[in-house]
């Protein structure tokens, strides 16, 4: 039995292809390419890769509409591979269920990082996806309950804050684009409404955090989102 | 049709009241009738006859004549009382009468009409003139339809005037691509007009058919119109309009001109700009490739080169499209509420200064900021870059930020220990490929400080420099509002 993860990257530019095989290679991982949407979906299926790296400028389909088609059957992670300019389409691949985003040009240690954080979280969720209970040694989140402890010690959140530490803490180690985040908890016509967000993010970070100022759950994705760490 | 009614109607009008004219006349003379002064009458009768000309035209003049021809007959000449004539004296002062009496109302009613033409004119000439005075500050054919449409609807008491406008013969610019349409309306409340126009005006240029003109007048309006006068207005309307024509392609050929001159600047500082890291990263690599018998220290160090030559590549690109996109118009802001101190988190991470200290006073409590993330992203990237580039390794970067002007914007002040900037270079580091040591001495192509400018200026913002006793200073303040508003929060 293969115990290396399998990853699937799908991005048309040979270049970038080949370098990531051959740097993904070296550190360990099976690495399958696709040069286009339709191939990369069929590999998908075929090899049910660990996790999948998608760009999201593809010859035969926009790669939002790929990862809209993979959430349909599969909750494999996937990071999405980007250039600078376009925050709208990271910010609907990440609303279509994607699970991270890289900015090209990207070192490659950061992508190792991501890999690694997105593969933990998967593991996790697949052990327990229903478990009523969420947290790290420190921090404890009880779902069934509505408690939070933070060292034993009970925090108090109000209705919303809650609400919205439920949503981020269950999608741990996932980037949350504001959109998203704003939609879930306030509903589709708060969506745009990134001030609120802003507020009770504060908030949560005052009364969650060692250092308000260098957050250790609630990192910003700056321009983006949040994403709720649990290590 | 209504309108020959009309004239019927006011030329009956005019008849009649000299008519009457002449018959109240008639009892004021027979008072003093007596067989002597006859001939005193017959003269005194063309006093109403040339008032009757003077006030209502030949139509009044005849009109009277003829009535005071038959009424002098038949109550004042013997025997009265009937138009039967005896003596021949008699029927020649009557004729005489009747001749002079013809005479004078012709006389008097022309003079009368050359003067009113004159006061047409003189009319038509102070329209023109209003016209023009209107018309020579505008420079867009949309405000010189408009007042041209407007300016034609009262001199000419017009109900409503409409005017289309062909497209113009250079399509290339944005707002001659369709038709153009101005419409002016004065309309009393329950005023309806008909669904034709009362007269329809060509607009030519040359012998071009540019548009059209459509008037609908009033009734009372539609009588005494001149379409000469029409004619006249339009004439100058065309006029202004191929005026601003000419006017906006030399203006477009300057603009042309000018970024050419730019971008044969960008192209020649462009290419120089990125062969220099392509240089490094290419002697690096191979170096890396071909020679095993480097230490680590050395391979470190190469590659740390190669990582530094590609940021900067990276940064010169995200440059050059922001600047070919401010310089078409086309940036588009993608305006949300930002926090400062997230923004500046993220530059800090992804800049990774290592080479020197940073000092950050930019609360996350400070008020949230309506901006585009990504672009203000890069003001600070570049001011930071430029610090990075210009002050001394190991010296102090501080960035402090606070709210002034009551909350409605954001000052944010980056200080470095870098030289000061002659006092006459100040104000021009932020022009485009404006540089100030010489070019082989630090890389950049003086896009960075220009863009900064043009995206903060989008933003409605100010950037500045100065030398302050603390360090070499970049400012930079940004609108706390949106629209004049601030973010409505909830209370958590």
């Amino acid at each position: 039995m293969n115990t290396e993860p399998k990853i699937l990257v799908i991005d048309d530019e040979p270049q970038i292809a080949r370098a990531l095989r051959t740097i993904l290679q070296a550190r360990r991982f099976q690495v399958l390419v696709a040069h286009n949407g339709e191939t990369g979906l069929a590999l998908a299926a075929a090899q049910q890769p660990d996790i999948i790296i998608l760009d999201l400028g593809l010859p035969d389909m926009d790669g939002v509409e790929v990862c809209r088609r993979l959430r349909e059957w599969t909750q494999t992670p996937i990071i999405i591979l980007s250039v600078r300019d376009s925050e709208q389409d990271k910010v609907l691949a990440l609303n279509q269920g994607a699970d991270d985003y890289l900015t090209k040009p990207f070192g490659i240690e950061e992508l190792i990082a991501r890999l690694r954080v997105a593969l933990r979280h998967s593991a996790q969720a697949g052990s327990t996806a229903s478990a009523p209970l969420i947290g790290s040694e420190a921090l404890q989140i009880d779902l069934a309950q509505h408690r939070v402890t933070q060292n034993g010690v009970e925090v108090h959140l109000t209705a919303t804050e809650f609400k919205l530490l439920a949503y981020l803490a269950r999608n741990a180690g996932r980037v949350l684009s504001h959109q998203a985040i704003l939609a879930r908890v306030w509903g589709l016509e708060n969506s745009e409404r990134v001030e609120y967000l802003r507020v009770y993010i504060r908030q949560l970070r005052l009364k969650l955090e060692v250092d308000p100022e260098h957050p250790r759950y609630i990192i910003n994705e700056p321009g983006i989102g949040y994403r709720f760490l649990l290590d | 049709m209504y309108s020959k009614l009309l004239v019927r109607y006011r030329a009956l009008n005019e008849i009649g009241a000299s008519v009457l004219l002449t018959l109240l006349a008639t009892l004021i003379l027979f008072a003093l009738r007596s067989e002597e002064n006859t001939a005193m009458i017959s003269q005194l009768y063309l006093l109403p006859v040339g008032i009757g000309a003077a006030r209502w035209g030949w139509r009044g003049g005849i009109s009277s004549a003829l009535v005071s021809f038959m009424t002098l007959n038949y109550f004042f000449l013997e025997p009265y009382y009937t138009f039967s004539i005896h003596r021949s004296q008699d029927l020649i002062t009557l004729v005489i009468f009747l001749a002079v009496a013809a005479a004078i109302s012709q006389l008097i009613s022309q003079a009368q009409r050359s003067q009113s033409v004159a006061e047409a004119h003189q009319q038509e000439t102070l329209r023109l003139y209003e016209l023009n005075n209107v018309l020579i500050g505008l420079n867009t054919p949309e405000k010189i339809l408009q007042a041209l449409a407007s300016q034609t609807l009262h001199a000419f008491e017009a109900g409503k005037v409409e005017i289309l406008l062909e497209p113009l013969e250079d399509s290339s610019s944005v707002s001659s691509q369709s038709a153009l349409i101005a419409l002016a309306e004065n309309l009393l409340p329950g005023q309806a007009l008909a669904a034709a126009p009362t007269l329809l005006v060509p607009l030519e240029s040359g012998p071009k058919l540019v548009g059209e003109v459509r008037i609908w007048l009033s009734p009372a309006a539609r009588a005494g119109v001149d379409q000469r006068a029409i004619q006249a207005f339009m004439l100058r309307g065309v006029m202004a309009l191929e005026r601003a024509q000419v006017a906006a392609s030399e203006q477009k050929t300057r603009a042309l001109a000018e970024s050419d001159r730019l971008k044969s600047a960008l192209l020649s500082s462009v290419s120089h700009e990125l062969r220099t890291p392509l240089a490094t990263i290419k002697a690096s690599v191979s170096s890396l490739l071909g020679d095993y018998d480097l230490d680590g220290a050395v391979q470190t160090e190469l590659l740390q080169a190669i990582e530094e030559e590609t940021d900067h590549l990276t940064q010169l690109v995200s440059n050059l499209l922001s600047m070919s996109r401010l310089e078409a118009g086309s940036l588009k802001l993608q305006k949300r509420w930002n926090s400062l101190r997230e923004i500046v988190d993220g530059v800090l991470q992804r800049m990774h200064i290592t080479t020197h200290r940073l000092a950050l006073d930019v609360s996350s409590d400070l008020p949230l900021l309506p901006v585009d993330y990504v672009l203000i992203e890069q003001v600070l990237v570049n001011l930071l870059s430029n610090c990075v580039k210009y002050a001394p390794e190991n010296s102090l970067i501080t960035l402090r930020a606070w709210a002034q002007d009551e909350l409605q914007a954001l000052h944010l002040g980056i200080i470095n220990q870098g030289p000061p900037v002659a006092e006459e270079h100040l104000e021009h580091i932020f022009d485009k490929f404006y540089r100030i040591t010489a070019a082989e001495k630090v890389s950049g192509i003086g896009l960075g400080l220009s863009i900064c400018n043009g995206i903060v200026e989008v933003h409605g913002g100010k950037i500045w420099a100065e030398n302050s006793p603390s360090g070499f200073t970049f400012h930079l303040t940004l609108p706390l509002t949106w629209q004049g508003e601030q973010p409505y929060l909830p209370s958590p």
